[in-house]
């Protein structure tokens, strides 16, 4: 079966975001009982991050208390943050 | 003491005494009868923002729970055998997790530092959080990513 595609559809710009769409950050809190070793994989195996900005983002919720781990749509961002908080790690969303 | 795993492959060989394996199998009770003091399992995801955590919860159900119930039959099933699969072994792993959560809030822990001073002859939680820590940092050596 084919179809014929309109050549372009023109859509009303109502100037609306909607909130699905705007970006998201995940936020990583420091916790004084996940060991070091554990949160770097928990990034690694999430996020896909090196073995050296896994470290990086550990060093960072440590020392400074939070870092950004991820971010995106609200859905991609509170699904990281149920997987975060499945392996122990106290995470939050933020507006980016 | 004995390296308690190592990787074989996709498997992980798992040498740990008995009363080892004791401590491993009644962490689930453990886990069942916390009032999850602090809410360290309970963390909200947009704290500022009620309308918005009330949605998230709406949308992610009892999900949290069953993941973690789903880990702890895993280890339950699991605690005994001489070599365990990678998924399993990470089950393990946030178990242990979760239970040291637990245990530090029992202990009162809220900041960092607290291993410099922690003696494991203080009391018999201190002695477990200790050694799940020993437990989970030997899991995370042989899992890789």
């Amino acid at each position: 079966m084919t179809t014929v595609a309109p050549d372009r559809i023109d859509l009303p710009d109502t100037g609306e975001t909607h909130e699905v769409d705007r970006a998201w950050q995940v936020v990583v809190w420091n916790d004084p009982v996940n060991l070091m070793s554990y949160v770097v994989w928990v990034f690694r195996k999430l996020f896909g991050h090196t073995v050296e900005e896994a470290t990086r983002l550990m060093l960072q919720v440590h020392h400074e208390g939070r870092a950004v781990v991820s971010s995106g749509p609200l859905e991609k961002a509170e699904l990281d943050c149920h997987r975060l908080h499945h392996h122990g790690l106290w995470a939050t969303l933020e507006r980016a | 003491m004995s390296t308690p795993f190592t990787r074989k492959g996709a498997e992980v060989r798992v040498r740990l005494d008995a009363d080892s394996r004791a401590v491993l199998a009644a962490l689930p009770e453990l886990l069942a009868g916390s009032d999850d003091a602090g809410g360290r399992l309970s963390y909200r995801v947009h704290p500022s923002d009620a309308e918005a955590e009330a949605r998230y919860r709406d949308l992610v159900g009892d999900s949290l729970d069953d993941l973690r119930r789903e880990d702890r039959s895993t280890l339950t099933r699991s605690c005994g055998d001489a070599t365990i699969g990678l998924e399993e072994a990470e089950a393990w792993m946030r178990v242990i997790g979760e239970a040291r959560l637990v245990l530090a809030a029992r202990l009162g822990i809220s900041h960092d530092g607290w291993e410099e001073e922690a003696d494991p002859g203080q009391s018999p939680e201190m002695a477990l959080l200790g050694y799940l820590g020993y437990l989970q940092d030997g899991l995370v050596g042989v899992l890789g990513v």
